[in-house]
């Protein structure tokens, strides 16, 4: 609790023990320090785990590593939309601020969720350069600075899993692959050595949950930390998994 | 404090890479707003406009149509099935999404929800005005003379007005913004700025159609053909029965 005639944060928490558990909210009042995110809110309380009113509580667990937008992991709702912890500005929130877990992915505990399956999506996708064999493949292919360009934007995803948390698509009955690993198929087919695996990854998209099921809500380009052009990304893979599916039914 | 809505436990189910036939009847029901069912319904705007030349080009029109070699054929393969097939498609899309705009209340994800609800109302529209202009009442097939008085009869009504009103907004609407959709998940506008102009254009697209469709409705009140269904040309009404007879 804060101590009285300073100036609040005031957080309320959805929390969960474990996988099957219901949820319950939890309250909290901080002392406001200046530049303060939620990441380091979260700390505050881990110092001091105690409620708004009183009550002494476990610190919240949530998924964090590098605190600066790089790795990924703090993804949650707050204040009901997908965004980093880290890089959620205290002063620029609504209060109470309001933290819950994914709505789509199971929880683990409290704020810390599963997204394991971006990357199983990842691996039926093969997002990677091919570059494994027996012997020594030497040397790859040189990339113009211009294919750089355009690469670079999309090799920024985290992984995260913001633009599925936010997309209308993605869902249990649907299972929605995601903007995020579309956006992988169309990074690593621009490779020079990727592109060996370029029709695999176009036939995997054609599967069930695949590129069909994006239905250009856009969401997914607005909550992206990253900025990635996933939009983009959807359309320019849409019309390669096209080619792509011509291209099977009359050559085989 | 009180329990929230229960958690997930299973989450989203992985792609199954390369596996079923969702691709290809996405793929059709994205096709099929196109052509044949966006075609016929600018088809469909283009020939009632010429109401705006009167009852007369309105039956001559409407005979050109009714007379059309394989008409029923036209129809059901044409019109019907692809209709249908698109209607209900659409139907499985909407229930399997779960719209958030209260959420995330932007322009992109308001049309998705839009696109939804006027992809509805134009059905049951569509099922409203087939039921009416093509299976009861006067029979255009066989009479396509009777068609402006036909129309004229159902405009007294003012609900029925209402509806037309209605109807052809959410249709212009729905066929505009999907040709936008078809665009841009089929990879013919990938750039920004290029989904920017297609975006302009099927605003302008919705927007002609709107006015041609509205004022083909006004046409039927002009004052000098206002009371022609009062006064039916002089063929006898034949109705659906007779037909049947």
């Amino acid at each position: 609790m804060a101590p009285s005639g300073t100036k609040t944060v005031i957080l309320k928490i959805k929390r969960q023990e474990n996988p099957k558990s219901s949820p319950r909210w939890e309250e909290f009042d901080l002392t406001w320090k200046p530049g303060m995110n939620v990441i380091s809110a979260m700390m505050e309380i881990a110092a001091n785990p105690v409620t708004r009113d009183g009550k002494t509580t476990t610190p919240i667990t949530y998924d964090s590593n590098c605190l600066e937008e790089v790795c990924g992991s703090c993804a949650m709702l707050i204040n009901g939309r997908a965004r980093m912890a880290c890089s959620a500005l205290v002063d620029k929130l609504e209060q109470p601020i309001r933290l819950e877990p994914f709505s789509k992915f199971p929880v683990v505990r409290d704020l810390a969720v599963d997204r394991s399956v971006i990357f199983e999506n990842l691996k039926a996708v093969k997002a990677w350069v091919p570059i494994d064999g027996t012997y020594d493949l030497g040397a790859g292919l040189r990339i113009s600075p211009t294919e750089q360009e355009e690469a670079y934007p999309v090799s920024r995803c985290i992984s995260c899993c913001c633009c599925m948390e936010a997309c209308p698509q993605f869902n249990e009955s649907t299972g929605f692959v995601g903007a995020a690993t579309i956006a992988q198929v169309r990074l690593f087919n621009q490779h020079p050595t990727g592109k060996a695996l370029k029709h695999e990854r176009l036939q995997a998209l054609m599967g069930d949950g695949g590129i069909q099921e994006c239905g250009f809500a856009q969401n997914c380009v607005e909550v992206c930390p990253k900025d990635i052009p996933l939009t983009k990304a959807i359309a320019d893979t849409g019309r390669e998994v096209m080619k792509q599916a011509i291209k099977d039914f009359f050559r085989g | 404090m009180a329990s929230v809505a229960s958690p997930v436990e299973r989450g989203v189910p992985p792609i199954r890479a390369g596996k079923g036939h969702s691709f290809l009847l996405r793929r059709l029901h994205s096709l099929s707003g196109i052509i044949p069912v966006g075609a016929f319904l600018l088809e469909h705007f283009i020939s009632n406009a010429f109401a705006t030349n009167g009852p007369n080009a309105y039956g001559a029109q409407v005979k050109f149509l009714t007379g059309l070699p394989f008409v029923l054929v036209l129809e059901i393969v044409g019109i019907y099935i692809p209709l249908l097939y698109h209607a209900l498609y659409g139907f499985y899309i909407w229930f399997r999404g779960e719209s958030n705009v209260s959420d995330y209340p932007w322009a992109g994800n308001f049309m998705y929800a839009a696109q939804r609800w006027t992809g509805a109302i134009a059905f049951v529209y569509i099922i409203w005005h087939t039921y009416t202009m093509r299976f009861t009442g006067t029979h255009l097939l066989t009479h396509p003379d009777a068609a402006f008085d036909k129309v004229q009869t159902e405009l007294q009504h003012w609900w029925a007005g209402v509806f037309y009103l209605v109807g052809i907004i959410a249709a212009s609407w729905h066929f505009s913004y999907g040709i936008y959709l078809f665009c841009a998940k089929w990879g013919i506008t990938v750039s920004e700025r290029s989904r920017k102009w297609s975006g302009r254009a099927c605003t302008v697209l919705a927007l002609t159609l709107i006015l041609v469709g509205w004022l083909t409705m006004a046409a039927f009140f002009r004052p000098q053909w206002r009371d022609h269904w009062k006064n039916p040309p002089a063929t006898e009404q034949h109705t659906m029965n007779d037909n049947a007879k």
